[in-house]
């Protein structure tokens, strides 16, 4: 296998790597900025330099020339070179800031470089925190400047799009956003203006940056020159924990963060995996923060003469019991949801299979042309796959009317969806029969003919498992806390924060704006028990324990094989 | 400074070159016509090149270049037939295209404007020998847009050339086939670097790219590419012409050939001179170019456009134009492009209107050249205009190292030369002003 020395190290490697990447892969770190491991190289930045040679090797005999104490003798090039656009050869020699000083020296210089027209606005920039100029340049860089001089003026506050504003003096011109539309999203939206130091990244005249991918460049802006317009100057970087989660705008199931303060989503940015969604997050995948926030129910209500009124959970538990051991378990209709998680929808058949009603189905919410064969799926519910291969099939929305009409339904029991809002049927159509809703927000429009309201814990609230429409299964964690007690909850927070010390916003001991709401898998066996049936408390986890024993179609599909990436069903031998 | 002697350089390279005949501007009256130049044994040697298949078959022609020791008038002075032997086997299914770098921005360069004014067609038909040399299919002649008069000039005698047939489809009625596209630019100095050239003419930011891939390998769309200047080109019929013997003959052993000199500054009577190469510098400022300006006395000159390293009166003795010689003396043979400044030129200024171009042409992509151009021209700025300090002249020469192989491209060495020789050779001048400045005890 061929060999590369870094360090005075050796390392094997195969194929073609660039010596960039097989050094940030090997954990040996150097500092870049242009260079992303899914655009083009255009080593424009020139911070990756590093000294590069081969050994000499003898004309005739090809081999490596050896000097009297038989250390191959190294011919060194002339330059240095950027290791991002270096392609790696066997027996190439290379020393890093580590064991070169001209290395290092050149280092610091370009940092040097990098800020003499920088604004150093950090304490006012959104990126501080977990910008890689201003990391790099503590690590890096020189102390001081020498520059004394007007730094270059470029325009600021300037509105790209609906969703990213440029500050060009912020600007590196390391080209990665251009990069990112011309071979990424292919919006082409973007480009380079200007020339020389007054660089910096444009629309063309009377363009718009709107395509649905633009919120990208705003992550792999290694500066705060770009910046979303929502979420700028709302919170630090260090005010905030972040949770790794999927976005559930779609059936994608792309991996995100979903970054929290105070116990409210503020932001969502991309996490990356290979297999699903690279590095990339659609624009409206990160747009629907604020329904984590906003018109979040306040505890249980039960409908006592014609109100819905605030009850403890143990009442609303006890009217649910009531209200189901009124009716035939058979004529229960029961609503599993594309939206909840497998658990809750396992769980859901299982109380209906209990109560000898028929299996849930789920209402589907697709739009047909919304995707785009990326990263847009038709598909607007991050679950259905999972409730298909759960057999909780879509909805038939004539049989349902009928069966209401005919008087064949005596109750419904519906799982975090909105059947009235999704036309499935109308609140008047069944004021007359007990109606249970879990639900995550206040202007669910089933409330109105619901009589009993069970606020049920969103994405970012609960632990559970998804299955994207190509057949991918991903557990989330709990990215805020709820009010209430939930041993497995606090359990699966954990400490997320990537410097592990804790602030007064972390989640972990900061009570305001929690939601009173329970995650499904806690409500439905308290439910079930209440009905005198035999059902266990148990974890998430536990439940998917059990769903990968007994379910053909997640065979394999526990916690321990999922990881923190996900596994795709197909590949672990489960089964439709 | 050591003195180059006359001697070992070889004052009489250039040989006898007061009875020297022009052969790139011959003095015919209205050359730049077809017809004229028709008459005049134009398009002979492409004639030759495309029916004389056994003589001149594709390498052959290169192997003529290459003995001709023909080395690019662009710049850098690579060997040419060298050059065009880097293109990869002819792939039927791959095309195979010149960019001919007519993008002259060199400042004190101005003689592909001569040639394209005077005698056009020596241009198209070098470039269509090297076409049939590397089987070319197509060549983009890249005219550097402000030559918008030059352009129109060009366009309206190819046009004359493409109704005649000599260029386009089975040239001259052989089998050969070969388009010229001219491509204008569109006024900036990065566009006369090879690589950015060729992403100008791919209609892109004109970004210089790495290399490797060398535009051989990877270059117009991919597809192998040869850049050539233009009077580079012009040499290629006088070789097939008059044979490479003959072209090997003129001037020094190792970079032979007639050359453009375009001697510009404080000499009476500036302007583009036709000369073997390895002129001595002393002979083209005194008898060429006619003397310096009022008879006043030498104080520097650039010997090849405004990146090369600039020469002191005193280093110049028997210093020829050829990069051998020039290289000995501390500079470079550039484009030839002379500057020529005498007593009363103030260096500083000089240096301050350089780093001014640089860093208004710089393009912006590498951070050292981009940020260091500018920097560069602040300090020198300030010592010029009475308010810097000695140390400004230490940053200036780090910011040489700082900048100096740490970009994809030359023009961050191109903008550091100046800047570090310039302050070398004329350290006092620079010194004084500090010390009379604002600040001068710093």
């Amino acid at each position: 296998m061929p060999k590369i020395t870094i360090d005075n190290k050796e390392y094997a490697f195969q194929g073609q790597p660039k010596l960039l990447q097989f050094c940030l892969d090997l954990g040996v770190e150097l500092p870049h900025f242009c260079y992303h491991p899914a655009l083009s190289i255009p080593a424009n930045c020139r911070q990756c330099l590093v000294e590069v040679g081969m050994p000499v090797r003898d004309r005739e005999t090809g081999e490596i020339t050896r000097n009297d104490d038989g250390e191959p003798v190294i011919r060194w090039m002339p330059k240095m070179d950027t290791s991002c656009s270096v392609d790696m050869a066997d027996g190439m020699v290379v020393r890093t800031h580590r064991t070169s000083e001209q290395v290092e020296r050149a280092q610091k210089d370009n940092l040097e470089f990098l800020l003499i027209n920088h604004p150093l606005d950090c304490p006012i920039c959104d990126q501080a925190g977990h910008c890689p100029l201003q990391n790099q340049t503590y690590k890096y860089g020189p102390e001081g400047s020498r520059f004394e001089f007007l730094k270059v003026q470029k325009p600021k506050k300037v509105v790209l799009g609906p969703r990213v504003m440029l500050d060009g003096e912020r600007c590196i011109n390391c080209t990665r956003c251009t990069r990112f539309t011309d071979e990424v999203s292919k919006s082409h939206q973007l480009t380079i203006i200007e020339r020389g130091v007054k660089n910096y990244p444009m629309t063309a005249p009377g363009e718009v940056f709107d395509e649905p991918y633009s919120m990208n460049v705003i992550d792999i802006c290694p500066v705060g020159a770009l910046t979303s317009i929502d979420f700028r100057f709302r919170a630090r970087i260090w005010e905030m924990s972040s949770a790794p989660s999927i976005t559930v705008t779609n059936a994608k199931g792309a991996n995100c963060s979903y970054w929290v303060r105070d116990n409210l989503v503020l932001r969502i940015t991309p996490r990356a995996n290979p297999d699903i969604n690279e590095y990339w997050l659609p624009d409206e995948d990160r747009a629907v923060w604020p329904r984590f926030n906003e018109h979040r129910p306040e505890g249980p209500q039960v409908r006592m003469a014609e109100a819905l009124k605030s009850v403890d959970w143990d009442a609303a538990y006890a009217r649910v019991s009531e209200l189901l051991g009124s009716v035939e378990g058979s004529n229960i209709l029961f609503l599993g949801s594309p939206y909840a998680t497998v658990e809750d929808n396992y769980l859901l058949g299982k109380l209906a299979a209990s109560l000898g009603a028929s299996a849930p189905a789920y209402i589907p919410h697709v739009e047909p042309g919304a995707g785009d064969g990326w990263l847009i799926t038709d598909d607007k519910a991050p679950n259905a796959e999972g409730c298909r291969r759960l057999g909780i099939l879509p909805v038939d929305p004539e049989l349902v009317r009928a069966r209401l009409e005919a008087g064949e339904i005596e109750a419904v029991y519906v799982l975090e969806d909105d059947p009235v809002a999704s036309g499935l049927f109308r609140a008047v159509d069944v004021r007359d029969i007990p109606v249970i809703l879990h639900t995550y927000h206040t202007t669910n429009e089933t409330i109105a003919a619901a009589d009993v309201v069970l606020p049920a814990a969103m994405v970012v609230e609960t632990v559970g498992t998804y299955v994207s429409a190509d057949g991918y299964a991903q557990r989330v964690w709990p990215a805020k806390a709820i009010r209430g007690v939930n041993r497995t909850l606090r359990m699966e927070m954990g400490i997320s924060r990537p410097d592990s010390h804790g602030t007064p916003f972390d989640r972990w001991h900061n009570e305001s704006n929690q939601v009173n709401c329970k995650p499904s898998w806690e409500m439905l066996p308290v439910i079930a028990r209440s009905m005198g049936l035999q059902e266990e408390d148990a974890s998430p986890k536990a439940i998917m324990q059990e769903v990968a024993h007994t379910i053909g179609a997640f065979e394999g599909a526990d916690y321990e094989s999922m990881g923190a990436q996900g596994v795709r069903l197909a590949e672990i031998g489960a089964t439709v | 400074m050591k003195m180059p002697s006359p001697s070992r350089n070889g004052s009489t390279k250039a040989g006898d070159w007061r009875n020297y005949e022009r052969v790139l501007l011959p003095p015919v009256r209205d050359l730049h016509r077809l017809d004229v130049y028709v008459k005049h044994g134009g398009y002979k040697a492409l004639r030759a090149v495309l029916t004389h298949k056994r003589k001149w078959a594709p390498d052959k022609v290169t192997e003529a270049v290459k003995a001709s020791g023909l080395r690019g008038r662009g710049g850098a002075g690579f060997p040419t037939g060298l050059k065009w032997s880097f293109m990869p086997p002819v792939d039927p299914g791959t095309p195979r295209y010149i960019a001919c770098n007519g993008d002259e921005s060199e400042p004190g360069t101005f003689k592909d404007r001569q040639l394209m004014e005077y005698n056009p067609h020596l241009i198209f038909e070098g470039i269509l020998i090297a076409a049939r040399a590397m089987q070319i299919d197509a060549t983009y002649l890249y005219i550097r847009g402000e030559y918008v008069d030059w352009i129109r000039h060009m366009e309206h005698e190819l046009a004359n050339l493409y109704a005649e047939g000599y260029v386009g489809k089975r040239i001259l009625g052989t089998d050969f086939s070969s388009e010229i596209i001219i491509h204008k630019g569109a006024g900036a100095y990065i566009c006369g670097e090879e690589t950015s050239l060729l992403e100008s003419v791919e209609g892109k930011r004109a970004y210089p790219r790495i290399k490797p891939p060398f535009p051989a390998q990877k270059g117009l769309w991919g597809c192998p590419t040869t850049v050539n200047n233009v009077e580079t080109l012009a040499c290629a019929p006088l070789i097939i012409n008059r044979g490479a013997e003959w072209f090997a003959g003129i001037g020094p052993e190792k970079h032979p050939g007639p050359v453009l000199y375009g001697i510009s500054g404080h000499v009476e009577r500036p302007g583009v001179y036709e000369y073997p190469a390895g002129m001595l510098i002393t002979d083209l400022i005194e008898e060429v170019a006619g003397g310096m300006r009022g008879g006043k006395k030498l104080k520097a000159i650039v010997p090849g456009g405004a990146s090369v390293p600039v020469l002191r009166a005193d280093m110049i003795d028997g210093v020829t134009m050829d990069s051998e010689s020039l290289q000995q003396a501390g500079s470079m043979m550039g484009t030839a492009g002379m500057l020529v400044m005498d007593e009363d030129t103030d260096m500083v200024k000089f240096l301050r209107r350089v780093t001014r171009f640089y860093h208004h042409e710089s393009c912006g992509q590498c951070t050292p050249c981009r940020e260091g151009t500018g920097w560069m021209e602040n300090l020198v700025t300030r010592i010029d205009e009475g308010e810097g300090t000695l140390r400004d002249l230490d940053i200036l020469m780090d910011l040489c190292d700082q900048m100096e192989g740490r970009t994809v491209c030359a023009l961050a060495d191109a903008a550091a030369w100046p800047v570090r020789n310039t302050i070398q050779r004329f350290r006092e001048e620079f010194e004084a002003k500090c010390r009379q400045s604002v600040y001068a005890m710093a």
